[in-house]
């Protein structure tokens, strides 16, 4: 167990050092949420006067979460990329032939995801709360909405992992982007479950990012009761341990 | 009498298209031995070599390595292994510094060690000087002398070299080829494939020679020119493969270590 510690501190560092490199990479991946929010913020407005829409919330308040989300969501396919580059540059295989533990590997990506995650978090948060949007659950509560998104970005990380594990091929990695708007906007992104129409609701109901984008905006917008926080945990942790075995699982795909 | 480090047994190879790239190599390498593995293209060499080190599966046979066997003791093995392959795969967003202490720790290295293991292996392959540059920006010779010097970083018992001086310029071949010699003077068990006639003889104090996936012949030079009455080794090779060196082209199969001739 001490090798996968110390294999996972090392492969960590090499992992948050390719995040910055380039520095510009950075970019797409918050600019993405910022553009959206402000964008649906400004043009949806009105959406917060139908009948239904949660009592003294704003539409700009309703889609922060979804900017923090998304913040994260975009980011979660880079280990793949990388670990795709890799794979085809011949550099995987130096790995593979080196006496470290292979979960390592994998965990070492994970940790760039996290420290990403909070790096573009932090940055959307505080543009977040120069525009007015309070957390309800305050600074407990913010820390808990890093958390869900972490281990969720992770646990989504993973997807692209595996399709570079399996597929070794950097273009299908890098397409993998694309699957991300299906799961994003057939949720409660943009409404209320109860005021979406009925196959869409159904759609949302077995989409498991509704739940996570709902524990997110229960944060934001409720308090510690509210059981949609604890439904997010609980699929972001499932998610996490099924996406993260099937990931190691490919590790054999890479030899032929 | 030196023992021998590597043990290989009636290894196969049958990829899954039905290819057959190993059909039942036999061969022993002894410690402290430069031992050449000799063939034209699409012979089999880097399918024998990754069934070595495990990155290419083998359908069946055995493989001991210093003792240990490959299924049961990967990981001791791979601490006594180093590779320097076909491909010459390196992190480009890391200088080549970062690279070398990255290994170092992975193989479990002391700090001080990795340090001072990095200065001479730096000196060795001639990049002191560029060793803080991103390695995207090396040339391929550049590249190739990095790889060599990634592979001795953890002062590795045996060392794989797989086409080593490959697109180098004649300058940088002969150059590997010093840092090789005194690596084996040294103790190191090598372990060489290659299509180069010149680096085989330069090099190698025993030889097999391998074609369609069989060693049709193995000895030291010496042996291999009285048994097959030649004059020098590229007249061996003729005689046992039929063939000379031809261009490379990738196998149907499409798996990137199989090629065959022209």
């Amino acid at each position: 167990m001490s090798t996968f510690f110390h294999d996972w501190y090392y492969l960590s560092i090499r992992s948050i050092k390719q995040i910055w490199r380039p520095l510009l990479a950075l970019i797409p991946s918050l600019f993405i949420p910022i553009f959206f929010f402000v964008v649906n913020a400004a043009s949806l407005s009105a959406f917060a006067d139908v009948p239904g829409f949660p009592e003294g919330v704003s539409y700009r308040d309703f889609i922060a979460p979804i900017a923090l989300f998304t913040a994260v969501f975009f980011s979660a396919g880079n280990p793949g990329i990388e670990m795709v580059l890799d794979i085809s540059s011949g550099y995987f295989k130096k790995l593979m032939i080196m006496p470290i533990n292979r979960l390592a590997i994998i965990f070492g990506r994970l940790t760039e995801v996290a420290v990403q995650a909070v790096f573009q978090g932090l940055i959307v948060l505080v543009l977040l709360l120069a525009v007015g949007v309070r957390i309800r659950t305050g600074i407990p509560g913010t820390f808990a909405i890093f958390g869900l998104l972490i281990v969720f970005a992770m646990g989504w990380s993973c997807v692209s992992m595996t399709f570079a594990l399996r597929t070794q091929n950097a273009r299908l990695v890098q397409s993998l982007f694309v699957i991300v708007f299906p799961f994003l906007y057939i949720t409660t992104s943009q409404a209320p479950m109860h005021l979406l129409p009925p196959t869409f609701r159904v759609l949302a109901t077995y989409n498991p990012i509704t739940y996570i984008i709902e524990g997110v905006r229960a944060l934001v917008l409720n308090d510690w009761g509210d059981p949609a926080i604890w439904k997010g945990y609980a699929v972001a942790i499932g998610m996490f341990v099924v996406l993260v075995a099937v990931a190691l699982s490919s590790f054999k795909k890479v030899m032929k | 009498m030196a023992s021998n480090i590597i043990q290989v047994r009636d290894l196969r190879k049958t990829y899954p298209t039905g290819t057959e790239a190993v059909k039942g190599v036999t061969f022993d390498v002894k410690e402290g031995e430069f031992f050449g593995f000799l063939g034209p293209n699409g012979a089999g060499k880097t399918t024998t070599i990754n069934m070595l080190v495990d990155l290419v599966k083998r359908t069946s046979g055995e493989i001991e390595i210093d003792g240990l066997k490959l299924e049961t003791d990967a990981r001791e093995i791979y601490q006594r292994l180093g590779f320097a392959m076909q491909e010459v795969g390196l992190d480009e967003t890391a200088t080549a510094r970062e690279m070398l202490q990255l290994h170092g720790r992975l193989y479990h290295m002391p700090p001080e060690r990795i340090e001072s293991q990095i200065q001479k292996l730096l000196k060795l392959v001639e990049l002191e000087k560029v060793a803080d540059r991103y390695t995207h920006t090396y040339s391929g010779g550049m590249r190739r002398r990095f790889d060599l010097a990634l592979s001795l970083i953890h002062e590795p018992k045996i060392l794989f070299l797989d086409e080593p001086t490959q697109g180098l310029d004649p300058h940088a071949r002969k150059l590997i080829w010093g840092h090789l010699r005194e690596l084996n003077k040294a103790g190191m068990t090598v372990f060489l494939t290659t299509h180069f006639m010149e680096e085989a003889e330069a090099l190698c104090e025993r030889l097999a020679i391998m074609d369609q996936g069989q060693i049709v012949t193995e000895g030291t030079v010496p042996e291999l020119l009285q048994k097959h009455g030649a004059k020098n080794l590229e007249e061996v090779f003729l005689k046992t493969t039929g063939s000379t060196l031809g261009e490379d082209t990738v196998d149907p199969s499409g798996d990137p270590f199989i090629r065959s001739r022209h």
